[in-house]
């Protein structure tokens, strides 16, 4: 690449693959915005020749849309305060803390991590039908913490062992008690990677599909990731500009996180356990 | 250490702040684990939950069943495929955007999105793509003159089967790009220049410097993505639901028919089981490199 024709070239090679990988979901926004009419023209249109937006407008007031986006934002953000809360304190005490069963728990974490749902799900279901609390978002939050707890300490703990011992034996000996240290000294330290674990915490919970499908069977606790799918199994006719409106509107939060909180995104990753 | 009151003290502390931790393992994810097992023995009628102890019955019915065995298959032809072009194609696209191109960083965000964008909004996408009327893929290979008739590509084998294996490697292959990415950053300018100097051409010192500084990272990578290919339901659930017939049913899919479709639980765990002693080795595997680099890292 040492001539600049060769770097144009090499360019222009590289944003093609880059605009073919994108092109489905490039798609799906062009898509979302034509009027129904126009899905059905041969051969297809590239730009939409008219704009619309009477998709997003129907999806809104017409269909069960928003309670299920609520009750997706319910979901994502309860499994996430009660995992990233949870792993916090659990991580905390893996890193710091000496007392026998340390490193075989350490390992069962990220055992736990590797479990596939499928196994856990049918005596998980029997459990929430027994207690009597299936078709809730509670049982919902349950489920999710089977995957997201794991994943979260693993993270957090990755995160807390770059923090340096000297840190909080500096607090100590200025006679902090262990507790004062861990919210003065390791949380402050500790924030990036919380806020890391989060995002991701939240992804997950938001992305979740075979939990919900198993578990929750009315429209009162339905998520996005189902209740979507119903949208296309139920209707007569599948009308594709209104699942992609859909599909957009669902991609909004992850589009929001990339737009400003990228960079969480990806330091999050170097820790997850793919140092090699 | 022992006989310090202090240290006492502390590893109570220790202990309790680990402790919902431990709770919540032991009843969502220990005890399911168990019960798992304990539901495998019995023959259960899902809508009633009753059912009889029929001891390793299941499992003498799985290991004569054509279905489970073909299922097994299919899932370890769907991991092999599908891992195979996310490596090549993952290797591939990292390789590309380590190098200086304009706007790097919106191309990596655009590379990385399959991968966190939800696996039913993926689906959906690719439906409409795939769809055999109105669908951009038969209408762009008509174009190109590749079909002469547009394809079923969900409906029919070996479509079905190419299709969910291309979407998994779309969806996955940023997992890798990321990965490797990271990788890339940490190898050394100076290992290059000294091979450029030697006059090794850009093939050579990719087989003889990059390839070797990524084999760690590759090796944990793979090993993850197979797990998770493995267990995949989401993505074929929702593009083919295992059909035509069984064509692309996966061990993960023959659970979930077992137990809500055919209403039998307990083959249904019996089929979860054998699925997870399957991926025991890798999992085994995997938990032994991790602990390897936890201890070098310590050093």
């Amino acid at each position: 690449m040492k001539t600049l024709a060769g770097r144009i070239a090499f360019n222009l090679f590289a944003w093609t693959v880059v605009l073919v990988t994108a092109f489905p979901l490039i798609w799906m926004i062009l898509t979302s915005v034509k009027p129904q009419f126009e899905l059905f023209r041969i051969p297809p249109t590239f730009w939409p020749e008219q704009i619309t937006f009477e998709h997003y407008t129907r999806l809104i007031y017409e269909t069960p849309f928003l309670k299920y986006m609520r009750n997706s934002l319910i979901l994502g953000f309860t499994t996430t305060i009660v995992v990233v809360v949870v792993a916090t304190l659990g991580a905390h005490s893996l890193v710091r803390f000496r007392y026998p069963g340390r490193e075989r728990l350490a390992q069962m974490v990220l055992f736990t991590y590797l479990l596939p749902s499928v196994v856990l799900i049918l005596p998980l279901y029997l459990m929430m039908v027994w207690l009597g609390i299936a078709n809730t978002i509670f049982s919902l939050v349950i489920a999710y913490t089977t995957f997201a707890l794991p994943y979260a300490l693993w993270l957090l703990r990755s995160f807390m062992q770059g923090i340096p011992d000297d840190l909080e034996a500096a607090a100590l000996v200025d006679g902090a008690t262990r507790m004062e240290a861990f919210v003065d000294v390791i949380l402050p330290q500790a924030l990036p990677g919380i806020i890391s674990t989060s995002l991701f915490t939240f992804i997950l919970a938001w992305n979740e599909y075979l939990y919900a499908l198993v578990l929750v069977n009315t429209d009162e606790a339905r998520p996005l990731t189902t209740g979507v799918m119903s949208m296309l199994v139920s209707a007569f006719n599948i009308e594709w500009s209104l699942l992609m409106a859909a599909s957009v509107m669902m991609s909004l939060p992850l589009i929001i996180i990339f737009a400003f909180l990228q960079k969480y995104l990806t330091r999050g990753f170097g820790a997850g356990g793919v140092k090699g | 250490m022992s006989g310090n009151p202090l240290d006492k003290r502390y590893a109570v502390l220790g202990a309790m702040l680990i402790a919902p931790t431990v709770l919540i393992f032991c009843a969502v994810i220990i005890y399911p684990l168990v019960s798992a097992l304990y539901l495998s023995l019995f023959t259960i009628f899902t809508p009633t939950l009753r059912g009889n102890f029929i001891g390793l019955g299941n499992y003498a019915y799985l290991a004569n069943s054509p279905e489970f065995w073909r299922s097994l298959w299919n899932t370890l032809l769907w991991t092999v495929c599908t891992l195979t072009l996310q490596i090549v194609f993952g290797v591939a696209a990292a390789l590309m955007l380590h190098q200086n191109i304009v706007f790097r960083s919106l191309a990596r965000s655009l590379i990385l999105f399959p991968y966190f964008v939800s696996t039913v909004v993926a689906v959906l996408v690719w439906r409409w793509l795939f769809n055999d009327l109105y669908g951009v893929m038969n209408h762009l290979m008509l174009m190109a003159g590749l079909i002469k008739m547009p394809l079923d590509w969900l409906g029919s084998m070996p479509n079905a089967m190419i299709s969910i294996i291309l979407v998994g490697a779309w969806k996955y292959f940023p997992f890798v790009v990321i990965a490797v990415l990271a990788r890339l950053q940490t190898i050394p300018d100076a290992l290059y220049e000294a091979a450029k100097i030697d006059g090794a051409g850009a093939w050579s010192r990719f087989v003889d410097i990059t390839l070797p500084q990524l084999r760690d990272v590759l090796v944990v990578v793979v090993l993850l993505r197979a797990i998770w290919d493995f267990k995949e339901f989401d993505l074929i659930y929702l593009l083919t639901g295992g059909g035509p017939i069984i064509a692309t049913q996966t061990l993960p899919l023959m659970v979930y028919k077992d137990a809500f479709g055919l209403n039998d639980m307990g083959r249904a765990s019996a089929v979860a089981v054998s699925m997870m002693l399957v991926m025991l080795s890798f999992m085994v595997l995997y938990l032994k490199l991790a602990g390897r680099g936890e201890r070098e890292s310590q050093r």
